[in-house]
Formats: structure tokens, sequence, C-alpha cells
């Protein structure tokens, strides 16, 4: 049999984790992964620490960490793939090569979604924290800076915000939403994080959005709000959520809607081009609405998923909820995960209000399917809780258990 | 080649007493006695969980170091590897705390030191030749065997019964 030639088209979380899942498949076949970024495949999650310069930049590289110990895969480091030639099976990169492949990945990620009603976004100092070499400069920015303002109330911001207060940075977070992290939780479920934010030092405006970021020859030297006010800094952050990296593809050739639409078996509308990660659009196991989520944990799953399919062994994708956050913040560690924003809607929900810790349980409007569920403060077992979300598990006997978070791997065993 | 023991759980042969939990505790303390354990801080923990079914049914829980095993993938840091001997294993300095692993185990068996702000799960005891939860356990509902050999033997376990039966 000839050897599989295998292409990857992006070398971050899902090309990593197809690639080597194709090599735990196919010891023979060749793996070529080519990634934009001049930085060899590093834990993209781990880049405030390096803002923060609690880890050095070898500290984060994926290869020989991990899950990740394959070896025979080829990588090309600051390689754009621009245009696919679908009729001859072909790759042309930005180094002018031309790669021929029997099973394609796209998995070409995702990149910062810029606001286009904010002037001023190309001054130096503006960031959008996405790669190690982002990183590196906010790091090196920070070192001139003693106020920065961050536009956004999302986990990113949130993390990037703790990495600048622990170089003694001070930081003003500028949410438009009513409170922080409104894409995980509702605002009258963020109390305690809000409060332990405000205790760490970040201070936050809330119900505001920039208008205008101004700057000198040395760079920013302010944002100005909607309402006027003008927040003096040297250094802005923008966390405004993320936009797949889709506009090297032709939608002539292959499907595209908000993202690189794959089906179950992950593959596109191409045959042997797969897609995988922040690129691809999937679905959720709960209402079955297509979605793409802009997680790590989630584009690995995927990546695992697609690099099984190329390599012959078809394997469905489960999907996965828009919604699944794990992460501690200001000592709060906090899950969030599946259908949570409740508000409006006929779902029946459980809330558990505490000093030191608050839980939602969100069900179906029936009552008889666990759809979602916010932890504060205490996550022990949300894995559970999550298995049971995803596998439509039946109640009997374990909803008392689910709403007072007791459930425990016993009851599903054997209650 | 060799099948790696595996720690298999016979939940009808368990009382509940607990055994299992103390003796990871102090498997995994500084001073590996019960007396040192219980003064130490902070104080050690134990990565093995008796849980309660109602009416009667105690069910100890414990790491499967899953073949596919969703921590591994799932961690953002690296952390998270598998050793030569299939064991799953947490990487306590490479760490972070951010529990996406604890989101993501379906077995509840990842726990979290506050203190140290690190994740922590069953090692299956790489220095002793017996779990010390196995070694502790008085009914033997705690097995440290390889799949093959736990199997063979509930296959003749049934072969003597279905003989014994149709004797009759």
């Amino acid at each position: 049999m000839e050897r599989m030639r295998y292409v990857i088209v992006g070398g971050s979380a899902a090309g990593m984790a197809a690639a080597e899942t194709i090599r735990g498949h196919d010891p023979h076949g060749s793996i070529c992964v080519l990634s934009e970024e001049f930085d060899a495949p590093y834990f993209r999650p781990m880049i405030p620490f390096i803002i923060s310069r609690n880890k050095k930049v070898e500290d984060i590289f994926l290869q020989g960490r991990g899950p990740y110990q394959a070896k025979g895969i080829e990588l090309r480091l600051g390689t754009r793939a621009v245009q696919i030639d679908t009729t001859t099976k072909q790759i042309h990169t930005s180094r002018d090569e031309v790669l021929p492949f029997d099973r394609l990945l796209i998995a070409t990620g995702s990149r910062p979604s810029m606001p286009d009603d904010i002037s001023g976004l190309a001054t130096t100092g503006v960031f959008a924290l996405r790669s190690l070499e982002d990183a590196r400069q906010a790091a090196r920015r920070a070192e001139s800076t003693s106020h920065a303002v961050l536009l956004g109330g999302g986990l990113l911001n949130l993390k990037a915000a703790f990495a600048l207060l622990e170089r003694k940075i001070r930081v003003t977070l500028v949410v438009y939403s009513p409170e922080v992290l409104s894409q995980l939780m509702e605002p009258a479920d963020a109390y305690l994080i809000r409060q332990a934010l405000d205790q760490a030092g970040l201070k936050i405006i809330t119900g505001r959005s920039a208008t205008k970021i101004l700057g000198d020859d040395g760079g920013v030297t302010g944002v100005v709000l909607d309402d006027g006010r003008e927040l003096g800094c040297t250094m802005v952050c923008i966390g405004k959520g993320v936009r797949a990296n889709t506009d090297w593809l032709d939608p002539e050739e292959i499907t595209i809607d908000q993202g690189l639409v794959a089906d179950k078996y992950t593959s596109t509308s191409v045959p042997g081009i797969f897609a995988a990660g922040d690129v691809a659009v999937t679905f959720d196991p709960i209402g079955g609405n297509p979605i793409s989520t802009g997680l790590w944990t989630n584009a690995v799953e995927m990546g695992r998923c697609a690099g099984a399919n190329m390599a012959g062994h078809p394997t469905a994708y489960g999907g996965t909820f828009g919604i699944l956050n794990a992460t501690q913040v200001a000592r709060m560690p906090f899950v969030a995960m599946g259908v949570v924003h409740t508000a409006g809607s006929n779902l029946e929900t459980h809330i558990t209000r505490g000093k030191s810790t608050y839980r939602k349980l969100v069900f179906s409007a029936e009552g008889d399917r666990l759809v979602g569920a916010v932890f504060i403060g205490d996550i022990a077992n949300a894995g559970l809780y999550r298995a049971v979300i995803r596998e439509h598990r039946n109640l009997d006997g374990i909803k008392r258990q689910i709403i007072d978070h007791r459930l425990h791997y016993g009851h599903l065993l054997y209650a | 080649m060799k099948q790696p023991k595996e720690i298999f759980v016979r939940t009808d042969h368990c009382t509940g007493c607990h055994s299992c939990e103390l003796a990871c505790a102090i498997a995994h303390s500084t001073g590996q006695t019960l007396y040192s354990a219980i003064a130490e801080k902070p104080v050690p923990k134990p990565r093995v969980y008796v849980e309660w079914v109602n009416p009667d049914r105690a069910v100890p829980i414990v790491c499967r170091h899953c073949e596919d095993a969703p921590c591994m993938h799932a961690c953002i840091s690296g952390a998270i590897s598998r050793s030569a001997e299939g064991v799953v294993m947490t990487e306590r300095d490479r760490c972070i705390g951010c529990w996406t692993c604890v989101m993501v185990c379906p077995y509840g068996v990842i726990g979290r030191h506050l203190e140290e702000h690190k994740a922590y799960r069953c090692d299956r005891c790489p220095d002793r030749e017996i779990p010390a939860c196995v070694d502790a356990c008085p009914t033997k509902a705690l097995i440290y065997q390889s799949a093959t050999d736990f199997s063979q033997k509930i296959r003749r376990t049934a072969g003597r019964e279905f003989v014994a039966g149709q004797g009759r």
C-alpha cells in the first residue's frame, strides 16, 4: 500500500491532536503540519503566564508533554496555506511550495474579533492576545506600563488582567455587558466572582464601551469611553471573542457558514478534507444547534476525532457544549457548562446562593434532563454533571443529588 | 506483552469501612504512618473515595486510568501524561490549578489540593508492590490484577457454578 500523505493546516490544539492521533493509527504515513506562527506548537491557554513572567516560553511548548509524544511529525513553521486545489489535491503555501495530500485537515483556528466601532486600534500598545508572540510583546510593553485598560469582560481578559496585576500594573476592565463573564453565566450568577475580582484590586466598569484609543509617538496614551470619560493608560487589550480563520478558503469550493462546516465525521463538504477546532462549525449535543466554541479542550477533542477519521477509522464526533469552562480567577474556582442562560426561558432552574459557594442547575422544561450547570466556589465532581448532561441521562433517583451537588459515581451505578 | 495490573473494584464485597481511604492518605503523607499523617499540614489526602448509595451499598471509587483519558487530553498545560505502565499521572509542578481535568473526569476522582492549588489523583503507588488501598482492604473489594487475570478468575468462578448447577 502507498504511504498516506497527511497535511494539517494549523499547528495548535486541533492540528497537533490530530497529528498525534493519526500517528497512533498509521505509523508509516507522512504527516506534515503547517503553522503560520514562527514558534513551535505550544499550549495556547498558557500565554497569560508569559505576560506575568511566571513561566518561560520553553515551559509551554507542546511536543513531548502530556499526550503529545508522537515522533515523525514534520513541522513547517512560519508557513501559511494560501490555497487548496481540490481537484489535484494540492495545497499552496506562502513559501510558494506545493504540497500534495491524500488527507487534509483544516485547523486554522480563529483570530480575535476586532470591534469596528473603536478608532485607533492600530496604535502601538494595543493588543488582542492570541499568540505567543502577542504575549511576548505584551510582556515587553508591560515593562513601561503602570495602567492598562482591558476592553471586554471574558475569560481571556480576566486572565490577562491577573497576569498584569501580578506585575503590579493597575488594571481597568471595561465591560459592555452588565457583568463580567456574560458569555459564561448570567449577571446574577457572577456575584461571587465579581466580589473576588473587586477584592483582588481589579477595577471594573460595566455597561460601557470604548469609542476611541488615543495615542502619540510612544503608543497608547488613553481610552475614551462612550460616556465621554477618558482613561489614561499605556496599554490596551481587546478581548471581544474570536472569528474563524476561513478567509483563505474559497466558499465556492467548500461550504462555509460562520466557519468551516463539518459533518458528524468531521469531514468538510469536500471528500478527503476535514475540519477541526475553532475554525469548524459543529453542533451542540443538547439542542443539536450549530456552534463554534473557541476552546482548547474542544479543539483537542475534535482534532483527535478528525485524526481518527483521516487515518481510516470512522469516528463520529459527539459535538460539544457551547459553554464548557473551568478555571480559577482571584482564588475563586468556577465551572460553567451547557445551557446556563435561563432568563426568559421555561427551563427548570435550581439556584443555591451561599457566602462562598454558588450553584445553578438547569434542567429541561419538563425537568427530566439536566442541560446545564454553574458551580462557583466548589466545583467538586463537575465532570459527573457534564457526563449527565452530555449523555441525556435519565434522572430517576439522582435528581435530588444533582440539585444538592452531592452526586458521585456510585449514584450513576446504583441509584 | 505483559499486561499491566489495574485496580479492580468489586462493589459487592465492600462493607464501607474506609480502610482504603486511610491507607491511601497515609501512603501519600510525608511520615508514612497514621500518627504522623494526622498531624501533617496540609492534611494528607486520600485518592480513593468510598461513597454510599441508599439503602445499603458502599462504592469505592478510584481513578480508572482510562485508556482514552479525558483529563489527559483536556489538560491545557500538558501536566497529565501516561507512564509506560499505563498509569495516568498529573505532574504536580506543571499543574496550574485550572480544574479542567475535574470538569471532564466522568468518575469524579480528581481531587483539588486547595492549599497548593494543584490537582491530585491516584498514582497507583509507584513505590509499592501493591497499591496501599488494595493492601488495606479487608474484604478484597479492591483487587490488583491484570485485566486478563481478573476476567479469567470471573470466568472460572462462573464455570464452576455452571457445572455445579448442571450436576444437581
